[in-house]
């Protein structure tokens, strides 16, 4: 029979607190360890010793040089436990400035003896800090600082975890993961995956994918690190193992995964394409639970995103696209939550705390795996489409969903709609344009923005019935407007968009850009930097002067403008692939009836014309030639003068001269355009 | 091994209904026939187990479920090196004895006093604990106490994680009857599932906290793989010889 403590008493608590500031040693440390007692395992307590400001003079304890080791131990220990509450109390920890006291504390310790514990007890505060992610992010770590942490991370196991644990959640930006490598991280990292224990393994995997993100040195390096005779990528793939926990074999798969995306293994690798990638799809059965199958699956959209082998073999392994519609439809049971000791990446952990928005999560993984995998091979787009109820979770989550879940479903939409065959019916049962083009106008997010405009762009080609509409809803002048924002990828994006709409396009749609657009705008895309921006915005001048009675009246209204535009291209300093789109524009103004004479009055472009009929560029010679032919050209009136003109400049000599080359393209042209000279 | 096999539990209890399953399922069986009981003895008794490993195993046993002086006498007598200094046995048999004699409060300090991550870390394992104090006010009649450690510790914990609050709903409800042991709930009184429970749990986070990889002894693992092995065989409609008695080994023609 125990007799209960009265611990809930206020005055008993009182009493403790009030001889935490004693200076009496003795009494300070009895009233620390009661205090360990209350707040270890209660939440509310933590939370009211926080509250009650107690925090500082814990710190303070720390400091003091002359206080014994065993009393800061004991403090040490109160704070990682009040670290481990809810993260509120982490953050205030924090606030109060815990940090540097630790860092301090921990390079100023004694090894050996019972500096160890004091030692393994601050690592533990320091850990379970950073792993509640409230730690800010440094600018760049201490290097100093950085190597007595690495040092900790040999020996014993507990401080292994611990230290493997703070980099795993500290390391976030590319000149960290560049400082832990140069200070030793990988081998350290290399080391830890070898040990026996599980639980010192699983953060080190951590730490690895943390460091190996995004980063092609980081990851080159890595991949050739060994430890015990076996290269890390090997271990690796021991780690992914059936008999190991699933965390593990998660966090292992991740691990590879981020390897190969950053350049240092290959996707032809075989611990990539027949171990990676079939331990990912095993991991998003039905039989799985929700954060593994989440996981699972956000990691194959990222493996598989670019390479299409990868794509087609996971899209024949183990019926994953079948797997994945079980995704679109899964609810979620009541009382749902991970379960405890599991230890999912720093990186997403925090998402699973609400089992409500599971659902939602399976939906966002789902699409992202539907939009890599139909990425580049129509067969898997065409087995994808079929796949029940994703067009309508596309369309639903267009409109309704978290923004990360739109994107998911943006992606997928854009994966698709590189099918023609799939634009033309299945893009067209489901009217998705009408919920993009509300994406497109409502969304601040630049990345969502930049997707749906590239899908929109392959929505607007002409063989897509929904073009029509499209434009009814104001298309023009919106994407005219998007060429005027600062991101590259979006002006890009909108340019190809109008440069498609306006091929083969009715006259009201041409004047309906050029309105929008207007001519200062034309002549600020062809001084972009971004060359690929000036190559569609040419594509777009030369959709737009097509067919001869629009390009009379387009040069009706605009001839000046737009001739200075392609002179400034011609005299500019340009690839040849750019002045070769500049040849062809003039060459269709030179077709039309009225236009012709744009051409004819401006001796500067004729001279400019007979300069690139005998540049060494055959595409440039034929352009220019091209152009030549359709000036001559005989049907059309006036063609008399004009072929006097150009005589008297000497173009028939140089169509002479050309004749003896050996490029069969340029020699019909030039016949063509001789025969046409009486 | 699966999670499913873990929630596997090991004792007499389950063990005997398991017989009873197996009545239920008698006269429809059109499954494989493996083969002959005698045949099936034969090929059992051609396995040869090596001495060395069942010492090993039992060894195993005795140094996870914390019996220090057998161990030490059977390291003696099988010539087997134990595979670890058995003095860091005496704090889980201190904790551990402190749990069969019901001072939970006490096991509790103990625990915190060597592994002071532990507690927060399994916040099931400290509610188990917690639970097991809560019992035993109720047990003892001391119905007000009960209620106050109910509020104190306990709400905040049912508050925040639903699964616990039904557990805690359940051990609550005794309070309602005169006589609990009687009532719905009565099982929560039984001392097996104090043994069973608590002091597993403890034992097992013990050792995870000393970086055992395993904890639970390989023996508890191998009579579940039997279990579950015979299962997966049952489900199947495979006729086997069937073992019905894991303690006695007795084995059964499966019809």
């Amino acid at each position: 029979m125990e007799v209960l403590p009265t611990c809930m008493d206020v005055e008993h608590s009182r009493v403790y607190i009030d001889q935490l500031y004693s200076n009496d040693s003795q009494k300070c440390f009895q009233a620390v360890s009661e205090l360990k007692f209350a707040v270890i395992g209660s939440v509310r307590e933590k939370g009211s010793i926080i509250e009650q400001g107690v925090v500082v003079r814990l710190l303070q304890i720390l400091r003091a040089p002359e206080l014994d080791i065993l009393l800061k131990t004991e403090v040490a220990t109160v704070l990682n436990s009040l670290a481990k509450g809810l993260p509120e109390h982490a953050a205030a920890l924090v606030q109060a400035g815990l940090l540097p006291v630790l860092w301090e504390q921990l390079e100023s310790c004694p090894s050996g003896g019972s500096g160890s514990a004091y030692t393994q007890m601050l690592l533990c505060c320091l850990r379970s800090i950073y792993r509640q992610g409230c730690a800010p992010p440094p600018p760049a770590w201490d290097q100093k600082l950085l190597s007595s942490l690495i040092q900790h991370g040999y020996h014993p196991p507990s401080n292994q975890e611990c230290v493997a644990n703070i980099l795993a959640h500290a390391c976030k930006t590319n000149e960290q993961q560049q400082q832990l490598v140069d200070a030793g991280g990988a081998d350290l990292v290399a080391c830890l995956l070898c040990s026996p224990v599980s639980r010192v393994q699983l953060p080190a995997l951590h730490c690895l994918t943390a460091m190996c993100f995004n980063n092609e040195r980081v990851s080159s390096i890595i991949a050739t690190k060994s430890y015990g005779g076996k290269a890390v990528p090997d271990l690796l793939v021991g780690l992914m193992a059936r008999d190991r926990p699933r965390d593990m074999q998660l966090a292992a798969a991740t691990a590879l995964t981020f390897l190969h995306r950053a350049g240092a293994l290959s996707a032809d690798d075989p611990r990539i394409i027949y171990k990676t990638l079939q331990c990912l799809v095993r991991m998003c059965r039905r039989d799985r639970e929700v954060w593994e199958r989440v996981e699972a699956a956000n990691t194959l959209a990222y493996l598989t995103e670019v390479s299409t082998d990868l794509q087609r073999t996971a899209a024949m392994t183990d019926h994953l696209i079948h797997t994945m519609n079980d995704y679109l439809k899964d609810t979620t049971p009541p009382n749902a939550s991970v379960p405890q000791g599991i230890s999912v990446s720093p990186v997403s952990c925090r998402q699973y705390d609400n089992p409500s928005t599971w659902p939602e999560l399976m939906v966002g993984a789902a699409l992202k795996v539907y939009a890599s995998l139909g990425a580049n091979d129509e067969d898997i787009r065409q087995r994808v489409i079929k796949t029940d109820v994703l067009m309508n979770t596309i369309v639903t989550s267009l409109s309704a969903a978290s923004p990360p879940v739109q994107l998911a479903a943006v992606r997928c939409l854009h994966s698709l709609s590189r099918s023609v065959h799939t634009l033309r019916t299945t893009l067209q049962d489901h009217v998705v344009w009408r919920p993009l083009m509300t994406v497109l106008k409502t969304s601040n997010n630049e990345e969502l923005v930049t997707v749906s405009s590239s899908t929109l762009c392959n929505l607007l080609l002409e063989f897509s019935p929904s073009k029509e509409q499209i434009l009814d809803q104001g298309a023009v002048e919106f994407l005219c407007g998007l060429t005027r924002r600062p991101h590259p990828g979006l002006r890009l994006n909108a340019v190809w968009a109008l440069m498609n709409m306006a091929f083969q396009a009715e006259h009201r749609v041409k004047v309906s850009i050029l309105h929008h657009l207007g001519t200062d705008q034309i002549f600020r895309l062809l001084s972009d930097t971004d060359v690929h921006i000036l190559m569609k915005t040419l594509g777009l001048l030369r959709n737009l002067l097509s067919t001869k009675g629009h390009i009379d009246q387009i040069m009706q209204c605009h001839g000046k403008e737009i001739m200075q535009a392609i002179i400034l291209i011609l005299e500019g300093e340009h690839s040849a692939e750019v002045k070769e789109q500049a040849l062809c524009i003039l060459a269709n103004i030179a077709d039309g009836d009225i236009a012709k004479s744009a051409i004819m009055s401006n001796e500067d472009v004729l001279k400019k014309l007979m300069n690139y009929m005998v540049i060494p560029n055959v595409k440039l010679q034929i352009a220019a030639t091209f152009c030549i032919s359709n000036l001559i050209w005989n049907v059309e009136e006036g063609a008399a003068e004009r072929q006097n003109k150009l005589r008297e400049m000497g173009v028939y000599k140089l169509l002479q001269n050309l004749m003896t080359t050996t490029d069969t393209g340029l020699f019909d042209k030039v016949k063509t355009a001789l025969q046409q000279f009486h | 091994m699966d999670s499913d096999i873990s929630e596997m539990s090991l004792g007499q209890e389950f063990m005997r209904t398991n017989v009873d399953s197996d009545t239920d399922q008698s006269g429809t069986n059109e499954g494989v026939k493996a083969m002959e009981t005698s045949e099936w003895l034969e090929e059992t008794n051609k396995m040869h187990i090596h001495r060395a490993d069942m010492n090993k195993l039992i060894m195993n046993y005795l140094v996870m479920e914390g019996f220090k002086e057998a161990a030490e006498k059977f390291s003696i007598e099988a010539n087997i090196k134990p595979p670890m200094d058995l003095d860091q046995l005496d704090e889980r048999i201190r904790i551990r004895t402190a749990i069969q004699n019901g001072q939970f409060q006490e096991a509790m300090r103990m625990v915190t006093a060597l592994h002071p991550e532990i507690l927060d870390d399994n916040s099931q394992l400290y509610f188990h604990l917690q639970q097991q104090v809560l019992i035993e006010l109720i047990r003892e009649g001391r119905v007000e106490e009960a209620v106050v450690y109910a509020q104190d510790h306990l709400a905040e914990r049912g508050q925040r994680d639903p699964s616990i609050l039904n557990e805690l709903e359940r051990t609550l409800a005794l309070l309602a009857f005169d006589q609990p042991d009687t009532s719905p709930f009565g099982d929560l009184l039984h001392p097996s599932h104090r043994q069973k429970q608590v002091a597993s749990e403890l034992n097992a986070a013990i050792l995870r906290a000393q970086n055992q990889e395993e904890t639970t002894p390989l023996l508890a693992e191998l009579l579940k793989l039997l279990l579950w092995a015979q299962d997966e065989l049952n489900k199947k409609k495979v006729q086997y010889p069937y073992m019905t008695d894991l303690i006695k080994g007795q084995i059964e023609e499966r019809k």
